[in-house]
């Protein structure tokens, strides 16, 4: 049975976008499939990987488990919206470059958009998060190829100076 | 998947979409992040989800503080909860207990609301509340308000005393009457992250200057069918001078707290680990560092 559409707006990567969607559809279904962002990875779909990862409103969340009905008035942002013609990498990818912390690269965009959310609210309180805080928050992304170290420390590396790196481009 | 959803931005909008659906099949949801799972699997055809992740009231998405107790709305989120410096403070218990749920990126979307109403046996917020005294209000579909014991509201694992024409618009915890507190949340998994518990704690006790406790909570989860209020235990505790404990009166405390666990076997633990791990946990409770 076909469902009433509903209407939404919503900013992506600093875009103002209004559509119809599906009562339903997921998040990261509207992402991939309707946008065709492919940057956001579907992994498990059920939150426990955190390849889907995109930040909402400055914060970082599974777009496998929010409905894209909820992102009515809000600012998404998914791993496209990092670069800029001027700036193709954002310094939390030059950071996981220069730490080796990629190697097949399915979990790389969620890691990236969780460390970016965290340097942007640490910034906000004026805090330098431990290694210890920085795996408790990065708790929600799961990697199989690197074994983590390589991920903390650039995420570490990143972390201890994002306010000379930051510069929130699309909000 | 494939739903409806309605999604009321007002109080009254909620109360009559709750009116207009009495006959329907309808499920509400908060942040999603375990209802969504359980739809993807077998989500009925035909359903109506009330979707409140664009309610914009701050009674239900607010924390006030008042004299007598500290409110907390139904959509705030285990994120909030855990960032909140007032909870950090005098509730060790509820801030422990919401940064151990999940992951950072469920925090930021999973509320207190829907960790209570989904009444799972091992909901870590769940537990956290009962070791507070926590309270539910809870709005019916004509606006008439009553209020709850979280002892009373959770009757069984996914079962709530919660009526097809209410929703839960808030949870009440007692304020501190003394400020030295022993207060913390225990919770026992496979790994750290992203596990729902095996055994989980929660404990809550104030003090006056003396050291004597004038008022104690303890509630576990995830070893019986509900999240439950430890009565004995805590009366066990009460007036008593709790890090002097003599260690036999550490092993009644842990035993009573045994006792009042009916853990069985799952594919998580069995009964026996479950009940032997809560009672070595619950005397850690007085170990010092």
């Amino acid at each position: 049975m076909d469902k009433k559409q509903v209407p939404i707006s919503f900013t992506i990567n600093g875009k103002k976008m209004t559509r119809q969607v599906n009562p339903s559809l997921l998040l990261i279904h509207l992402i991939r499939d309707e946008l065709k962002l492919k940057g956001t990875k579907p992994g498990c779909m059920e939150g426990e990987c955190g390849a889907c990862t995109v930040i909402v409103d400055g914060r970082a969340v599974n777009s496998c488990l929010y409905l894209a009905v909820n992102i009515d008035g809000k600012q998404v942002n998914t791993i496209e919206g990092l670069s800029t013609v001027e700036r193709p990498l954002h310094p939390v990818q030059h950071k996981i470059l220069e730490h080796g912390a990629v190697q097949c690269g399915f979990c790389t965009p969620g890691f990236v958009l969780s460390i970016k959310a965290i340097g942007d609210e640490c910034v906000e309180q004026g805090i330098v998060p431990s290694r210890k805080e920085i795996a408790k928050e990065l708790e929600g992304h799961l990697c199989r190829c690197t074994g983590y170290v390589k991920i903390l420390d650039a995420a570490e590396d990143y972390l201890a100076h994002p306010i000379l790196q930051n510069s929130s481009d699309h909000g | 998947m494939n739903f409806n959803t309605e999604s009321p931005a007002t109080r009254e909008e909620l109360l009559q979409c709750l009116r207009r659906h009495q006959s329907a099949d309808f499920r509400l949801a908060a942040g999603g992040t375990d209802l969504l799972i359980e739809l993807k699997k077998s989500g009925p055809e035909d359903l109506t989800l009330i979707n409140l992740g664009r309610l914009e009231d701050e009674e239900f998405t607010g924390i006030t503080i008042h004299p007598a107790e500290i409110r907390i709305g139904a959509l705030v989120t285990a994120a909030r909860i855990h960032k909140d410096p007032y909870i950090h403070e005098h509730f060790p218990v509820l801030h422990q207990a919401a940064r151990s749920l999940a992951s950072a990126q469920i925090r930021e979307v999973a509320t207190i609301g829907g960790n209570v109403c989904q009444a799972s046996p091992s909901g870590d917020l769940s537990c956290a509340l009962a070791a507070l005294n926590a309270t539910c209000e809870i709005i019916d579909m004509d606006g008439k308000i009553r209020h709850e014991t979280l002892s009373g509201f959770f009757r069984g694992p996914g079962k709530t005393s919660l009526l097809k024409s209410e929703v839960l618009k808030g949870i009440s915890i007692p304020v501190n009457q003394d400020e030295t507190l022993m207060s913390g949340f225990i919770k026992i998994g496979k790994r750290l992250a992203m596990e729902c518990s095996i055994v989980s704690i929660g404990y809550h006790f104030q003090m006056n200057a003396t050291g004597t406790v004038i008022q104690a909570g303890i509630a576990i989860g995830a070893v019986a069918p509900t999240v439950v209020f430890c009565t004995r235990a805590a009366a066990f505790v009460t007036g008593k001078k709790v890090n002097d404990l003599t260690e036999e009166e550490q092993l009644q405390v842990a035993g009573l707290i045994r006792q009042a666990a009916s853990p069985i076997d799952d594919l998580r633990a069995s009964a026996w680990y479950r009940s032997e791990v809560l009672f070595n946990s619950a005397r850690s409770i007085f170990e010092k560092a």
